[in-house]
């Protein structure tokens, strides 16, 4: 935990901080690259945590643990429950540690913080939460369908880089419709985590409404990933049950 | 000698069987530049002329970063997995044990490295013979040298996996991103620039953009890059042979 918030940190104070004299405002950015940036960082935090179940599932998964696991006097729907339910939580608990780091680093520089921004920040716990479900389904599926070796890891790799580098967290959406090919730029925009991105900007620091249809496109992106994570770690439980092994 | 080649061929060998994950990551490296990269490069376009370059030799540094630690982690590996002693257990000198795992190193970097360097080279129509060769000369000495810090940390992990992860993963936070891999020296903020002079990755950046003709105005003094990145690759690796002669004996498998 101290290792991933040292990581976050030094996104929002050393990156952002630099990259803020390279990019000038504007209407997309904002008054400033920091204030745009430090809220992605605290999705991408909130990502990182989540998908930690995914290589939790997975070390249960080669190590043995999961025979263990099934012994216990619990149903197989209430393991993986618990999973999801504990990579929502893990998510929650990061991200919102990072909320609190970028609201002093927001005072440290001058940047003004919206009081209402902070009421919009708790009302979106929960939205974060299922989020963060979300993400550790899809981490989930990951986990479950890694059969051989350290294959866990090329999927773990290739999921952080393509959902954190195809999203709004380093740059509006307008610069990618500018720039990208249109399909590239949809699948931005309706990536959970441009979303998440977007709400935190517009609402926990810039004071504005929730909008409700961001909200829905946030549940409806992300309800999706957990249930079919959940899915794949049921039948890989179930197979296990029955035939002893994956 | 012949021992020594034996035993990186085997460490090389093993290598080479991990396909999907070269395959993976000159894939990922390919996904950043065209999309991060590249919007980036629009974004600081005014600041940084050619910022998409600027990156893509930022992103080779961090590879080169990462199979260096890479090298440092097999190490680690072999001796909590209980291998250490039987490589001990070879006719092969100390030395010659910690040249294998360089050699290994070294062909991980460049498996890892020379289709990029190429590609990106190929790519922003730079591509000479020579810029390409002089470029994996600097990027293999900065890896020679990452190679050297991350064996010389080991000895962390020989008392504990957990706490050597941990520093690892916080040492390279800030080597990172206190260097000039992503963005020039002239634009940190001046509380800021005095920890990045301390980055080998500055260096190692600087020294591998200045050989491929990028604005020397954005850069550190060549020769005073070139001559750290040789000081490092020289003093890790020397320090790395000696701390793994004293401290090897009697490490325990996990």
């Amino acid at each position: 935990m101290a290792v991933l918030i040292s990581l976050s940190l030094s996104d929002m104070l050393v990156v952002g901080l630099v990259y803020t004299r390279l990019i000038p405002a504007s209407k997309a950015i904002g008054s400033s690259y920091f204030q745009f940036l430090v809220p992605g960082i605290v999705v991408v935090g909130l990502f990182s945590a989540a998908t930690d179940t995914g290589r939790r599932i997975w070390l249960a998964l080669r190590e043995g643990v999961v025979q263990y696991y099934l012994t216990l006097p619990i149903r197989t729907r209430g393991l993986v429950g618990a999973y999801i339910i504990s990579g929502g939580l893990g998510g929650i608990v990061y991200s919102g540690a990072l909320l609190v780091i970028a609201y002093l680093s927001f005072m440290l520089f001058g940047a003004p913080i919206p009081v209402q921004g902070i009421l919009y920040a708790i009302t979106l716990i929960p939205f974060l939460f299922v989020l963060s479900t979300g993400i550790a389904g899809l981490a989930a599926f990951f986990a479950s369908v890694s059969r051989r070796g350290e294959i866990y890891w090329v999927y773990a790799q290739a999921l952080q880089v393509s959902m954190v580098t195809i999203s709004t967290v380093f740059y509006p959406a307008q610069t990618i419709a500018q720039y990208l090919p249109a399909p590239v730029a949809t699948i931005a925009e309706y990536n959970p985590l441009s979303l998440a991105a977007g709400v935190l900007r517009n609402s926990a620091f810039g004071g504005n409404a929730l909008e409700t249809g961001a909200l829905a496109n946030l549940l409806a992106t992300s309800l999706p990933l957990a249930v079919i994570g959940a899915l794949a770690y049921w039948i890989i439980l179930r197979t296990i049950r029955l035939k002893g092994k994956p | 000698m012949n021992r020594v080649l034996t035993l990186a061929a085997y460490n090389v060998r093993m290598l080479l069987s991990l396909r999907t994950w070269f395959i993976l990551a000159w894939a990922l490296f390919g996904l950043q530049i065209a999309i991060y990269g590249s919007l980036m490069s629009k974004l600081v376009s005014t600041a940084v002329p050619n910022y998409l370059f600027y990156y893509a030799i930022g992103l080779m540094v961090i590879v080169v970063f990462d199979s260096g630690a890479e090298v440092g982690r097999h190490f680690v590996e072999h001796a909590h997995e209980g291998e250490l002693p039987y490589f001990l257990s070879l006719p092969v000198s100390r030395g010659g044990f910690l040249a294998a795992q360089a050699i290994y190193g070294v062909v991980n970097t460049m498996i890892k490295v020379l289709p990029p360097l190429i590609g990106v080279l190929w790519f922003v129509g730079d591509l000479t013979v020579q810029g390409a060769v002089f470029a994996m000369i600097s990027m293999f000495l900065l890896g020679l040298g990452i190679t050297g810090i991350m064996v010389s940390m080991s000895f962390i992990a020989f008392k504990s996996v957990d706490i050597y992860s941990a520093f690892l993963a916080g040492l390279s936070a800030l080597i990172v991103r206190f260097s000039t891999v992503f963005y020039p020296l002239i634009f940190m903020p001046s509380f800021f620039s005095p920890i990045s002079v301390f980055s080998p990755l500055t260096y190692g950046a600087d020294l591998t953009r200045w050989v491929l003709g990028f604005d020397p105005n954005f850069l550190l003094n060549p020769i005073l890059a070139a001559a750290v990145v040789t000081g490092v690759a020289v003093g890790t690796l020397s320090l790395s042979a000696r701390i793994v002669d004293k401290v090897i004996e009697g490490v325990k498998a996990a």
